[in-house]
């Protein structure tokens, strides 16, 4: 029995070789998305699982509220690792990193500049589960200047993994020992480093600073233990432990500091949800966002459906064509479940035959998509025991949902209605085909809408005012090594023609997140009065070369020898002392924690607010001092030849700092980094929203077709009786119209609300104008019209006579 | 064989009420070859789809071989169809995704006949109906003519005891369509009861006896000498 009904599926197939490309391409797209997305959704949720003790592993976090200010930081003090682990006995061991920035290598003769860096304590590999190819994991972290290296890096300086034992001239000045080689960090790790320096070679780590968040702190719990517990115990560590240190520096008790509206909490963040749940101050590198997961996993949903729903539509088109069939097996003695397997066996037949298309298709994709996502996924359907076995029970879902309507509804007609030819199932009659069209078109618009709104705000950000000009900004990193002759390299640079001004300076506004300060609007530091704000040294050049733009008083100069104690605060900080007349006015800068020494600072200028971080935030107080800092020097340049002018610049460099590297960047290729996660994902949704409405259009086409042919007759009479080729063709289209205005009605709200959620996400963001829905509906109708004109034209150029002996 | 009395068959539409057969009684004996005449319309086809329990009557009582069937559900009326029951149609009614032989064979397919049995019963049919040959070819390649032929080994491949022919000549050309009565005639000189609907005169003059219907009941019948 089994053989027959394979042998007439196979035979059907084939005899209507264009429905069933349609159907098997169809679902094989939609199944391979959905592989896709599957394989994309897995490596998200795999991070940071390759630690043996993962589960027990959770990070200290802090939530302060101080001075007007709010941080959520992935940092904390220098002693809590330590203080944790001494006064609670479930905590098991911990480990800190800290990171300051690159170093700069000696490989040869050549001097290379490396940023994948961390300084991290010595029981790192007592936490982390990071395999050791040399050297010993006990030892490897302890004296200061050990640096423990990966193997791609081990192979990069010496050529082998065997490494240990070896030294590395760093900063042109230490020689630090290679104490052990470990393999490279898995892709899927929340942190990637190459080179880990002992935490004893940095000072920094033993100041005993509790008011001073700058360690990444990992601790493992003991077994069977509850964080919940642990944390719960936190508050009466910071009374015990940052007490004394508030105490000391604002000479208020917490109570005090408490009752000022402050606070700050410490808590566990587990480590396996850092990758997807955390983006705050501090984090050892951008991590990626649930909502990523969520929104990707409903798109595999949606599109997997939408490929079911055409299948399922496809084959009760065609059910009219198998009604004779179905007759005749009835009248033979075939019984009603025969019938129902003999169906559900050819709709799970040709989802096997997509599921190998889809295989192949997505081993075709993946590179494609690696590239996209930035990620390095391998289809690999041995290594997860269970992806072979969930992709079958895919299908078998697939072939079941989408053979059971056809099954059922077909079986269950009385022989003698079908064989006589009753069974005109004609397009029109089915509500259920005309209900999975909508769906299907709402959702392709929903898709439209979505691909709109993000490209609109993608837009929205690089065409944003920023408070900047950052087109035509050369940046030159680390000219520190430049020394003393920083100033001279400034000044030699605005001598080349192109140049249009350089500041030297390292804080830029693209370059993330800086330590806060409190700046005090009262001579008494009365901490209530204070706003806490980044404070950036500036020269004079500063603002007119980045373009922002001064809202009231003046900029720096040289000419004012009192600009040294000269503060330049942005609109925000401003309108946080609520200040209406801020020029002149007096604040107080703390120089000291233990003396409690303060300088003056007089308020010449506001400036006006420039995103220094993302979009998603808004733009918070920020200070500009006078001062030297050789970090980087920022260059604007006016040339139409820029290889040239930055060969100039890079010749003036290396006559000045021989030896070292010339690394540079442009100021709107570093700003378009902070927002590579958006337009990745962004470029991701449209390609999955271009392949949903590519499925529904092949359901649309192949539905068109149906609904022709089931016209052939009407055709036939209306153009006897004159109808023309666009009579007919807009009689057809109209119909599908018709669904598609439907869905659009439906989707419209949908989308709206699902595009304002995630504006939300923006401090600064773009409307969903009217027009963006107008503009999806006519995209969606335009579609429908294109594709189903396609066979309607077809049908309206069919010699009547043809159509009408048909019957 | 067959015993129905006062058997009625109405369609309604929800404004319209039609008496397909009304309140009809008829006898047929086993062996017998009956033939049913009538105007378009005059309920042949509705008595014959009864008679092959495709459909249900209204009212009235329905014997075959003695057992009541009008009541039968889905389930005991394709038993027993398949067991007693071949069908020839007008229009042929082949699967066209399958070959000749695979037509014929999806009776005893249904009737759960082993393979080897199947091959055996659907090889002497097609050899009997002379038509062997074309085995392997599907039904858009014969002639009208062929594919009755092909039909007609389809219902006589399970050796039933009625057959059922719905003017099994009406789209044969008169050679093809005498092939076809001959054939019928043939397997009824073996035994096989024969209830046939036809237009043709001609071809009603192969029975022993002609049914004259009108407005859903008997109104003559003839027996052929």
């Amino acid at each position: 029995m089994l053989k027959n009904y394979l042998k007439i599926a196979l035979r059907n197939l084939w005899k209507s070789k264009g429905f069933s490309a349609i159907n098997i391409i169809g679902l094989a797209i939609g199944l391979a998305t959905c592989l896709l997305i599957m394989l994309f959704v897995l490596d998200e949720l795999s991070y940071d699982r390759y630690n043996k003790k993962a589960d027990r592993i959770y990070r200290v976090d802090g939530d302060i509220k101080f001075g007007g200010n709010h941080f959520i930081l992935a940092v904390a003090p220098d002693p809590m690792g330590a203080t944790l682990k001494k006064d609670y006995p479930q905590v098991e061991q911990y480990v800190r990193f800290r990171g300051q920035g690159g170093l700069l290598l000696k490989k040869g003769n050549e001097n290379v500049q490396e940023d994948k860096v961390i300084y991290a304590d010595s029981t790192l590999f007592d936490v982390f589960t990071l395999p050791m190819l040399d050297g010993d994991p006990q030892t490897a972290l302890q004296a200061p200047n050990s640096l423990v290296i990966t193997a791609t890096t081990a192979l990069k300086y010496f050529n082998t993994t065997q490494a240990v034992g070896r030294t590395m001239l760093v900063n042109n000045r230490d020689n630090y020992k290679i104490t052990a080689v470990i393999k490279d960090i898995p892709a899927q790790s929340h942190f990637n480093f190459d080179f880990f320096v002992s935490m004893a070679t940095l000072e920094e780590s033993r100041r005993n600073n509790w008011v001073s968040n700058n360690f990444n702190t990992y601790v493992v719990l003991k077994e069977g233990s509850d964080p919940k517990k642990l944390e719960a115990q936190f508050d009466a560590l910071i009374d015990k432990y940052v007490g004394p240190a508030v105490k000391q520096i604002m000479s208020i008790d917490m109570a005090e500091f408490k009752k000022a509206g402050n606070y700050e909490k410490q808590y566990l963040t587990p480590l396996t949800s850092i990758h997807l749940h955390s983006d705050k101050t501090g984090e050892l590198a951008p991590n990626s966002n649930i909502q990523y997961v969520y929104i990707f996993s409903a798109i595999a949903f949606f599109i997997l459906l939408i490929a079911c729903v055409n299948f399922m539509n496809l084959s009760t088109a065609r059910s009219a064509n198998r009604a004779r069939e179905v007759g005749v097996r009835k009248v033979l003695g075939s019984l009603k479940a025969n019938l129902v397997k003999q169906f559900l066996t050819e709709s799970i037949l040709i989802s096997c035959m997509a599921l190998v298309l889809a295989l192949g298709l997505t081993f075709i994709m993946l590179p494609t998509f690696n590239h996209l996502a930035a990620k390095e996924i391998k289809l690999d359907l041995l290594s997860n025991p269970w992806l072979l076995p969930a992709l079958l029970l895919m299908v078998l879902i697939t072939g079941l949902l989408a053979g059971s309507y056809p099954a059922f509804y077909l079986s269950s007609f009385k022989p003698i209605q079908v064989i006589k030819g009753k069974l005109a199932a004609g397009f029109k009659t089915s509500w259920l085909r005309s209900g999975l069209v909508v769906f299907q078109f709402a959702i392709s618009i929903i898709l439209i809408i979505a691909t709109i709104v993000i490209y609109k705000q993608l837009n929205f950000i690089q065409s944003h005012k920023t408070g900047f000009n950052r087109e035509q900004v050369l940046v030159i990193h680390s000219t520190s090594p430049l020394g003393s002759k920083a100033k001279t390299f400034r000044e030699e640079v605005v001598k080349i023609s192109g140049v249009e001004n350089a500041t030297m300076t390292g804080y830029l506004p693209t370059n993330g997140w800086r330590n806060d300060n409190p700046v005090f609007a009262d001579p008494t530091l009365d901490q209530k009065k204070a706003v806490s704000m980044q404070t950036w040294d500036v020269d004079e050049q500063y603002i007119s070369t980045l373009g922002m733009e001064l809202v009231t008083g003046r900029n720096f100069s040289k000419e004012f020898l009192t600009d040294s104690s000269a503060i330049i605060i942005n609109e925000a900080a401003a309108k946080m002392y609520g200040f209406t007349e801020p020029i002149g006015k007096n604040l107080y800068y703390l120089r000291d924690i233990n003396t409690r020494s303060a300088s003056v600072l007089h308020v010449i200028g506001i400036v006006k607010d420039f995103n220094f971080t993302s979009f998603r935030q808004q733009v918070t107080p920020l200070a500009l001092l006078m001062g030297e800092n050789a970090g980087n020097t920022a260059i604007r340049i006016n040339s139409k030849n820029i290889p040239h002018l930055v060969t100039q610049i890079e010749n003036l460099y290396n006559k000045m700092a021989p030896g070292e590297p010339f690394d540079y960047t442009f100021m709107d290729e570093d700003f378009n980094n902070l927002y590579r996660t958006e337009q990745r994902m962004g470029v991701i949704a449209i390609s999955f929203s271009a392949l949903a409405i590519l499925i529904a259009c092949l359901g649309l086409f192949g539905l068109a077709a149906y609904a022709a042919e089931q016209r052939t007759k009407e055709i036939g009479i209306r153009k006897v009786l004159g109808a023309t080729v666009s009579n007919i063709t807009a009689m057809l289209s109209k119909d599908f119209l018709k669904l598609v205005v439907v869905a659009a009605v439906i989707a419209f709200p949908l989308a709206w609300w699902f595009m304002h959620s995630w504006l939300q996400d923006f401090a600064y963001r773009t409307n969903i104008s009217w027009w963006v829905f107008i503009m999806a509906g006519v995209v969606a109708a335009f579609i429908a019209v294109f594709t189903v004109s396609f066979q309607t034209i077809r049908a309206a150029l069919m010699n009547p006579v043809k159509s009408l002996r048909n019957e | 064989m067959i015993k129905i009395r006062n058997l009625e068959k109405i369609y309604r539409t929800e404004e319209v009420e039609t008496v397909a057969l009304n309140k009809i009684s008829i006898d047929v004996k086993e062996g017998e070859f009956v033939a049913i005449m009538g105007p378009s319309g005059c309920g042949k086809s509705t008595l014959l789809n009864i008679l092959g329990l495709l459909d249900d009557p209204d009212n009235g009582s329905f014997l075959f071989n003695n057992i009541e069937v009008a009541n039968f559900n889905e389930r005991k009326r394709a038993d027993l169809r398949k067991h007693n029951i071949g069908f020839v149609f007008q229009s042929f009614n082949l699967i066209d995704e399958l070959t000749v032989f695979e037509n014929v064979e999806l009776p005893l397919i249904y009737t759960g006949v082993k393979s080897g049995d199947r091959k055996k019963r659907v090889e002497e049919v097609l050899d009997k109906m002379q038509i062997m040959h074309r085995r392997n070819h599907y039904p858009q390649q014969l002639s009208g003519g062929q594919q009755q032929r092909v039909a007609v080994a389809r219902a006589v491949v399970n050796n039933p005891k009625l057959i059922l022919a719905d003017e099994p000549t009406g789209n044969l050309d008169s050679s093809n369509g005498n092939e076809v009565m001959t054939l019928l005639t043939d397997l009824n000189e073996q035994g096989t009861t024969i209830i046939m609907v036809t237009h043709s005169e001609h071809d009603a003059r192969y029975s022993h006896r002609i049914i004259r219907m009108l407005d859903g009941q008997t109104v003559l019948e003839n027996i052929m000498v």
